[in-house]
């Protein structure tokens, strides 16, 4: 479920917008600096994929589902930046062609899912796929889908502190921290293993892809 | 006005609407983007309310719920004004991608109108072919899918797509320098 336009106040979205705007341009420069015939379909076929895999349903006990991000994935196979910038390229796409999100809440996805997911998951994956690559890719999973988790939990619940009125009522989103960490946090650190799950079956077999074409 | 005049002036509208609270300024907005929306606008309100009815539904219930159990008065005032806030941001958002060409309105950077084309053509095909997936999951079981075989089937169906991603990006490649684009 995404946040819709509306929650979150001007005094958090904005300077979350200085920050991004500070990683995109830096990300971008990355990126176009062996922007070529190659790199270009690479990223273009990444923020697809992401954009994809967020339509894959990991099923949950009792009939449900929840969605995939492929952060940890993404990050894990094809690094922190590729990863940030295919991740707020899916953002922006599901704000401004599919209205799914929104405009002002893609910073705060783009920074929470797309960054500190994607540096705490490649971080994890290099820390520890010498001693197992599978634990390693699990835990990047795990880790690309909790943290984010946490990150948004955090700056919903400063909304009452952010933006409130004269007597203290909220303005924008109204619950606090003791609502929105436990409400996601603990869906999320169960959802994480589904993740890792699926990261292990995604990171070998992009191994084994890449290995293919490489020879092609 | 350019396409990319209407994509500024869309998000000036909204961060404009993002800094309102009083619900009668909020309330005026809405009637001014329903005007603006013309003849569609019962079809793009429906659209607004679908897309957002879940998130605000859900946080305005939790909240009309944790007044009632504190023993406050419902409220009525941020129940109206974020409602409000919210459905007026989506409508011109969906305002927004029926009257704004997006690949028109980014066409000043070449690399990112290429990359923007290219994503989201890949994005709605494979998008189809998991729908596809899961109506095959469903016609192939006479019975409603056990968790390990919707499991396998996600599995499945994300190998096909990390497969089909890798194998589109070096089909593009290959046609990009067949044709000797950033040449």
């Amino acid at each position: 479920m995404h946040i819709p336009d509306g929650f979150i106040a001007p005094q958090l979205y904005l300077p979350l917008y200085g920050i991004a705007a500070g990683l995109w341009a830096h990300g971008a420069k990355r990126v176009a600096r062996d922007l070529d015939e190659t790199t270009l379909p690479w990223l273009a076929s990444l923020t697809a994929a992401s954009f994809a895999l967020s339509f894959v349903a990991l099923p949950l006990p009792g009939g449900t589902s929840a969605h995939v991000t492929g952060v940890g994935l993404l990050a894990a196979s094809f690094g922190v930046w590729n990863a940030f910038m295919a991740a707020s390229l899916v953002f922006a796409i599901q704000a401004l062609l599919f209205g799914d999100g929104g405009v002002t809440t893609l910073p705060l996805n783009a920074l929470a899912m797309g960054f500190a997911g994607a540096l705490a998951a490649r971080g994890l994956f290099l820390a520890l796929r010498r001693f197992h690559t599978g634990l390693a890719l699990f835990l990047a999973g795990w880790i690309g889908l909790f943290l984010p988790a946490l990150l948004i939990a955090l700056a919903l619940g400063a909304q009452p502190l952010i933006a409130h009125d004269a007597v203290g009522a909220p303005l924008y989103f109204p619950f606090g921290w003791a609502v929105t960490l436990p409400a996601l946090l603990i869906p999320h650190a169960l959802l994480g293993l589904g993740e890792g799950a699926l990261t292990v079956l995604g990171g070998g077999l992009i191994e084994r892809l890449r290995r293919r074409y490489r020879h092609d | 006005m350019t396409e990319r005049g209407k994509f500024v002036a869309y998000l000036m509208t909204l961060f404009i609407v993002s800094w309102l609270t009083a619900p009668a300024w909020l309330a005026a907005g809405l009637g001014a983007a329903l005007i603006l929306c013309g003849r569609d606008a019962g079809r793009l309100l429906r659209r607004a309310l679908l897309a957002t009815v879940a998130f605000s539904g859900t946080v305005s219930l939790a909240y009309l719920a944790h007044s009632w159990w504190l023993g406050r008065p419902p409220p009525l005032g941020w129940l109206l004004a974020a409602n409000l806030r919210v459905l007026l941001m989506a409508l011109l958002t969906f305002l927004f991608i029926a009257r704004v060409n997006l690949f028109q309105a980014l066409a000043f950077s070449r690399r990112l109108s290429f990359l923007l084309v290219l994503a989201v053509s890949q994005s709605m095909g494979l998008r189809r072919t998991l729908a596809e997936f899961r109506l095959g999951l469903h016609s192939r079981s006479p019975r409603p899918a056990g968790i390990k075989a919707r499991y396998r089937a996600a599995a499945h169906a994300a190998a096909w797509l990390l497969d089909r991603a890798l194998a589109n990006a070096h089909e593009s490649a290959q046609a990009m320098q067949s044709r000797g684009m950033f040449r």
